[in-house]
């Protein structure tokens, strides 16, 4: 729609290893810059600016600082439109992730407090490693179908992340 | 009439004319409204010397009475008289009637589905009883600081919905208040201790007033208040324990439950008065007729559980939501008056395993951090370098309703606001040509438990098979939380778009029928107060332009261009020595239009030096 990249927003080369807190750092530097209640006494063409202003920085914001939304992001930059909705062809993943749901089952019907706290450690892990992987791989063309697939799994994860957040909302009860 | 002030042509407006701004606190209980003075943020007195101007209005035949005198007068005269009028905001006859049995009014159906409350002065909605409170508060400030407000932040929950919000603007409008921003409460009061104490670090703010509740996660860096989540209840508060106990007392004294509306006001003020004494007394003694009965605290605390564990639970939420653990909560802060019940406190502390802050006042900390935004944003904390910004989010989830009665979320809840987000949806129906948007606020997957905020549709889409128009659906939210929302059908261009109007807001007849009112009511005509905000608007451009000028003018702007503007800038100042209102609108308007390109360069260039002196890869590994 004509925004600028979000990683030139920040005025950064696209790249999936990012420093978090500098960019919550120089984040919070623009936001100074373009916040609406920077233009409150401004003409209403100058606060509309920076409401959009604001509002693609945010946006920005939150795709960069979440790990699977920056993957994506990437993938989406270098190459075709990324469909949201696929079938995955990725049979090890998709038993694992069985297993994974199976697991988080029992936990609720166990209603196992400290079990989910082991289970978030793990799952960290696990998305640390898919990290780690989509790093090397994201950029080299020859590796694309690697690196979608990679990005799939680190969707999934975070998906089952909210599930987790879910969980313990309702064992809060 | 104030009259304006104006500068020789050329010759740059002062630059620390002070602009008079307040924050208003307006509560479900209580109200009251701050100012910063000689660098200071403090809550303004009536003339009698008191601060805190209780939430409600009665109405006589002749006159409205606002305060301390209306509320001693609910039970004497509870049809006319309105507290506790903010749990009604933004609210539907249903929702009302949920909150049912405990409201003594008479409610009829106004033309919006808004309730209206049937008084000795004919019908009034909420937002009309609101206005009431924040004209009394603009009254007394422009008093006490001796001339009229560039405007006001009024502070609502941090979990209102857009109705709620959008109720809220409305009232303060009819008070004939300019809305410089809506801040939520418990960023507010962050705002008053972070400045205080120049904190760092992760603070949670407990907020537990009247009728709501709050908590919020917040992140304090140089003077950046980053609100990481926010949760809480609307229809949560101390009236809900003074409700507890009127319903022990009800059981105790074996009275039947379907009793008037004056005695149940009596019943409600004597367990009020119970439930403060409680705060220093370990039993109170309650009176009722010809009943009589003891309360101890332990008693009470028994009655409150419930209320305090709903409290707990949505603060355990926001924490998860915030993505942080519990230890990491630096500080937490103590907000509203029903704070003050010491079993509060203490649950609030055994929970995040510190002593909460209580050092200023609960009934003041929201208007004070109020008041001290209402100053910067006036302008007059400009160039000291850290100056203050609030980062907030939305509280509840925006989304639409799809196929099947399901709510699909575009933008959920704790995003940092402003925010513009699209999705596309598509027709389900071969040679579909219009869609109904229905615009959907909360948590829940089924649209019958979200709240609906306001319909719309887009008609003209072009005949095509199902599934093949794609119909992108912009939302967004600006910085007072308020939403606006566009569809577009992309392959014709067919446009749709509202600011949305609550499904339980006034209607724009009732708002204007109310606002003639106001005027008919009030000292000065209208002619002279249309005149008088046109003056104000232009003085406002023509300050905001003459500032960019002098700042960057010269690198921005070519001859012609300056040449232009400076023309336009002259005859503005020339149709503002009279008082040809229309003309000044105009000269306004074509004002804006020649400084337009200019505006967007400087928040271009704005951007840019943000950035400048900054090597490209410095931020990455």
């Amino acid at each position: 729609m004509g925004s600028p990249c979000h990683f030139a927003l920040f005025d950064l080369k696209p790249s999936f290893r990012l420093d978090l807190e500098q960019l919550a750092v120089r984040y919070r530097e623009l936001a100074r810059n373009v916040h609406p209640d920077r233009f409150a006494d401004a003409s209403d063409r100058e606060q509309r600016l920076a409401l959009e202003h604001s509002a693609s920085l945010n946006e920005a914001y939150s795709t960069l600082k979440s790990a699977p939304k920056r993957a994506r992001y990437l993938l989406a930059l270098s190459g075709p439109e990324l469909p949201l909705e696929v079938t995955v062809q990725d049979p090890d993943f998709l038993l694992q992730q069985m297993h994974w749901r199976e697991e988080l089952e029992d936990l609720q019907d166990s209603a196992d407090l400290p079990g989910v706290a082991t289970f978030k450690r793990r799952l960290k892990i696990a998305q640390d490693e898919l990290n780690e992987r989509f790093a090397v791989c994201w950029d080299d063309a020859q590796r694309r179908a690697e690196a979608e697939r990679l990005m799939r799994r680190m969707q999934f994860l975070d998906k089952l992340s909210h599930e987790v957040r879910q969980l313990e909302e309702r064992l809060d009860d | 009439m104030a009259l304006l002030q104006i500068a020789e042509p050329g010759q740059s407006p002062q630059p620390h004319q002070r602009r008079l701004a307040v924050g208003i606190d307006l509560g479900t209980t209580n109200s009251l409204v701050a100012a910063v003075r000689s660098g200071l943020s403090e809550p303004i007195a009536d003339a009698a010397g008191q601060v805190i101007l209780p939430s409600a209005v009665r109405y006589h035949a002749d006159r409205v009475e606002v305060g301390e005198a209306a509320r001693l007068a609910a039970s004497a005269d509870p049809l006319n008289t309105v507290l506790s009028v903010k749990r009604l905001m933004g609210r539907g006859l249903a929702d009302v009637k949920q909150l049912g049995e405990q409201l003594p009014y008479r409610f009829v159906e106004g033309e919006s589905h808004m309730p209206f409350i049937d008084t000795v002065q004919g019908p009034k909605s909420p937002v009309e009883v609101s206005a009431e409170i924040l004209k009394v508060l603009r009254q007394r400030a422009e008093a006490a600081l001796g001339g009229e407000l560039v405007g006001a932040v009024i502070t609502v929950p941090a979990y209102f919905d857009d109705s709620q919000r959008q109720a809220t603007k409305d009232a303060a409008r009819l008070a004939g208040l300019n809305v410089l921003r809506l801040l939520n409460e418990p960023t507010a009061a962050a705002v008053a201790y972070g400045l205080d104490q120049h904190a760092e670090g992760v603070v949670a703010i407990y907020d537990l007033g009247g009728g709501t509740f709050d908590i919020s996660i917040l992140r304090l860096t140089g003077g950046v208040f980053e609100v990481l989540a926010t949760g809480g209840d609307s229809a949560l508060g101390g009236d809900d324990f003074d409700h507890a106990i009127a319903g022990w007392m009800v059981e105790q004294a074996g009275l039947s439950a379907d009793l008037d509306p004056g005695e149940q006001r009596s019943l409600l003020q004597a367990a009020c008065v119970a439930k403060e004494a409680l705060t220093t007394c370990a039993a109170a003694q309650l009176r009722h007729g010809a009943w009589q009965g003891q309360l101890s605290r332990e008693q009470f605390e028994a009655l409150i559980e419930p209320m305090l564990a709903r409290s707990l639970k949505a603060c355990r939420r926001a924490v998860r939501d915030a993505g942080i653990e519990l230890e990491e909560v630096e500080a937490v802060v103590m907000v509203g008056g029903s704070t003050r019940v010491p079993r509060v406190r203490q649950a609030v502390a055994e929970m995040f395993a510190r002593e909460p802050l209580t050092d200023i006042d609960p009934d003041q900390v929201v208007a004070i951090g109020a008041a001290i935004q209402a100053d910067a944003l006036a302008g007059n904390q400009r160039g000291d370098g850290e100056e203050l910004l609030l980062l907030d989010v939305i509280p509840l989830s925006l989304g639409l309703e799809t196929m099947g009665g399901l709510m699909e979320k575009v933008i959920p809840r704790n995003t940092t606001i402003p925010v513009a987000r699209a999705q596309d949806f598509t027709t389900y129906k071969d040679g579909q040509t219009a869609m109904m948007i229905h615009v959907l606020q909360g948590e829940r997957e089924l649209i019958s438990d979200c709240r609906s905020l306001a319909r719309f549709e887009l008609r003209g889409i072009p005949p095509m098979v199902a599934g093949a128009a794609k119909i992108r659906v912009t939302f967004q939210v600006d910085a007072d939380g308020l939403l606006s929302v566009a569809a577009r059908e992309l392959a014709s261009g067919v446009e749709a778009s509202i600011q949305v109007k609550p499904s339980y807001g006034l209607t724009d007849g009732e708002i204007a029928r109310m606002l003639q009112d106001s005027f008919q009511n009030a000292s000065d005509d209208k002619v002279a107060r249309v005149l008088r905000e046109q003056q104000v608007d232009a003085q406002r451009l023509l300050e905001a332009v003459e500032a960019a000028l002098l700042a960057d003018g010269e690198r921005l702007l070519d001859v012609d261009e300056r040449l232009a503007i400076d023309a336009q800038v002259q005859q503005l100042r020339e149709l503002m020595a009279g008082n040809d209102g229309l003309a000044i609108e105009q000269q306004t308007k074509r004002l804006t239009r020649v400084t337009d390109a200019f505006a967007a360069r400087r928040l271009d260039a704005t951007v840019k030096a943000a950035l400048a002196g900054r090597s490209l890869n410095e931020i990455e590994e």
